[in-house]
């Protein structure tokens, strides 16, 4: 860090329940819909509206609270936390204060190659704003209620971050432990998962300096950059004298600059106070255990079983588990136990992702195709077809839906694996090279690919590159 | 005593007080909270915070969608709207 100075800080991450209706009203939790079409007078804020819990959304909160580490508590409130905004109906949002669903937690995250806990203070559920939109209008801004009501979970941990690359691992994992017990489904871009950075900076063995929140951050890429403006930002500040005034901001993305929020004449208060149409939430043992079953395997333990089990290395095991769908995709493909999970494993984050990356489609597109190419895999396996043809035919699979097998048959796609015709081939291919032979036989071993590819070039591809290089060994030695 | 800072009170109830108004609230709701503030005086020390009245368990409902009002009910009472958005006086961040 720029002299000595270290950063210190803590995220706020809000969470969008993936849940089918709204936190306290019957409106669908639904992204993308036409404006005000999600909305019911309770979410619209209209007098005389009661709301109701979502059941679902406890049962979220009790997986969430067993998958980072958190105290599950059996008695939490809902408060009214009192604001004025125009895409804030209520004139309040539904939220919970000093009674939490959840308290210290933490998650583990690697740093600079080895494993750094991170304190996670509390969560709680609470309501999601409407969308205001500025750009319409010079002089108005447009309301859509939808997102009125929508269910958040807001995680708050200790302020135990010290770089970006922390913060991002940080959320990297976040988002994957919520993704995999179906909490949440981690898309950034639609702002399913914010964070607000609380940022300081001071020397080492000091007290913790004046603090900054940077507001609304749902990209890796941003948070990168605000943290490294911010951070710099301040140090300038401290560094010339002056004194850090305590902030909320914003992150221009077009400049790359923080700066401060407006209308902050006068510090908030929001006079929380329990809200009187809500009961408290009392939560059983029986709904907490229930609520366990169903959380299934955290990446971190497929990571283990992928490593340890089925013997993947470890980079390859972290794409695979990296998104749910890739390590579910994974799983179909070895749990017929026919093809071995290495071959599985470098086939789907090789020829596999370029191919949905190059169509620009998710791998759930091409689950039908699994079992195709399961039957691919094995001829591979097997030496029917080298791993070159394999590579051509996985196309045909993917694209047109076309059965390897008979492929194979159709094209007479069928490795040369028979030596007297792959001697031929290699007897032509020596014919007239008696230079690189020299060259190989004083040592040269690049010599010998060259001619490995000569004799596969002749082959078009089938011949056998393991039956090929022995016989070109053999002969040259001679 | 408590004292309220009516310009604060008002602002974040974006409520806009004449001088005289203002004094005359200034003075009830210090009345109401000094009135409260008796309450301080009770010997709250081991007593659960009782949250609500009833002492019950919230009412839960099936995560389920039921229909929602249709966006023409949502905007009838609307002063101003425009292409289905409520349409407000520029409020900008």
């Amino acid at each position: 860090m720029i002299n000595d100075w270290e950063i210190v800080m803590g995220l706020e991450v809000h969470a969008q329940l993936k849940t089918e209706s709204k936190l306290f009203s019957s409106s669908p939790n639904q992204f993308g819909s036409d404006p005000n079409n999600n909305v019911n007078y309770i979410d619209a804020g209209m007098p005389g509206m009661l709301p109701v819990m979502n059941s679902g959304c406890i049962d979220k909160a009790i997986k969430t609270g067993f998958a980072l580490n958190f105290k599950i508590n059996p008695y939490s409130v809902f408060e009214r936390k009192n604001y004025f905004y125009a895409d804030l109906p209520q004139g309040y949002q539904i939220s919970q204060f000093e009674y939490p669903i959840l308290t210290e937690g933490f998650v583990e995250i690697e740093s600079e190659n080895s494993l750094k806990k991170i304190r996670l203070e509390r969560a709680h559920l609470e309501q999601d704003a409407g969308k205001s939109i500025h750009d319409i209008d010079p002089k108005y801004s447009f309301i859509d209620l939808n997102r009125v009501g929508t269910p958040l979970l807001e995680i708050v941990s200790y302020p135990d971050f010290s770089s970006a690359d922390e913060v991002i691992n940080y959320l990297t994992n976040l988002r994957q432990i919520l993704m995999y017990i179906d909490v949440c489904d981690g898309n950034m871009q639609e702002g399913s998962l914010r964070a607000d950075i609380n940022l300081s900076v001071k020397k080492p063995n000091s007290k913790l300096g004046t603090r900054c929140e940077i507001k609304n951050m749902n990209s890796f890429k941003f948070i990168r950059q605000a943290i490294e403006y911010e951070s710099k930002r301040q140090i300038e500040v401290l560094e010339s004298g002056n004194k850090i005034e305590q902030n909320t901001l914003l992150f221009d993305t077009s400049t790359g600059e923080t700066r401060p929020m407006r209308s902050k004449e006068f510090a908030h208060d929001y006079r929380y106070f329990p809200d009187p149409d809500l009961l408290p939430i009392n939560i059983s043992q029986d709904q907490i255990e229930k609520a366990k079953m169903k959380i299934g395997e955290l990446p971190n333990q497929k990571l283990t079983k992928f490593i340890d089990d089925l013997g993947l290395e470890k980079d390859i095991a972290k794409i695979i588990i990296s998104e749910k769908q890739y390590a579910e995709f994974f799983e179909g493909l070895i749990s017929t136990k026919l093809i071995k999970a290495k071959t599985a494993a470098s086939w789907l984050v090789g020829d596999i992702f370029s191919f949905i990356k190059d169509k620009n489609i998710q791998i759930n597109e091409i689950l039908n195709k699994s079992q195709k190419i399961i039957e691919l895999l094995q001829l591979v396996e097997k030496g029917t077809i080298s791993s070159k043809v394999g590579k051509d035919i996985l196309i045909e699979v993917l694209e047109k839906n076309k059965d390897p097998g008979l492929l194979v048959k159709e094209l007479g796609l069928e490795q040369v694996s028979d030596n007297e015709e792959l001697e031929k081939i290699v007897d032509e291919s020596l014919s007239g090279e008696e230079e690189n032979i020299q060259k190989f036989q004083s040592g040269s071993d690049r010599v010998l690919g060259y001619f490995v590819g000569k004799c596969l070039k002749a082959t078009k591809g089938k011949g056998n590159p393991k039956i090929i290089s022995d016989l070109l060994i053999k002969k040259i030695k001679k | 005593m408590t004292d309220i800072n009516i310009k604060k009170v008002s602002y974040l109830a974006k409520l806009k007080l004449n001088d005289e108004k203002a004094t005359k609230y200034e003075k009830s709701l210090s009345e109401i909270i000094n009135w409260v503030d008796n309450l301080k005086k009770l010997d709250t020390e081991g007593t659960k915070p009782l949250h609500n009245i009833t002492e019950k368990n919230t009412n839960l409902r099936e995560d389920t969608v039921k229909k929602n009002n249709s966006t023409e009910e949502i905007l009838s009472n609307a002063p101003e709207k425009a292409q289905n958005f409520f349409r407000v006086p520029k409020v900008v961040e």
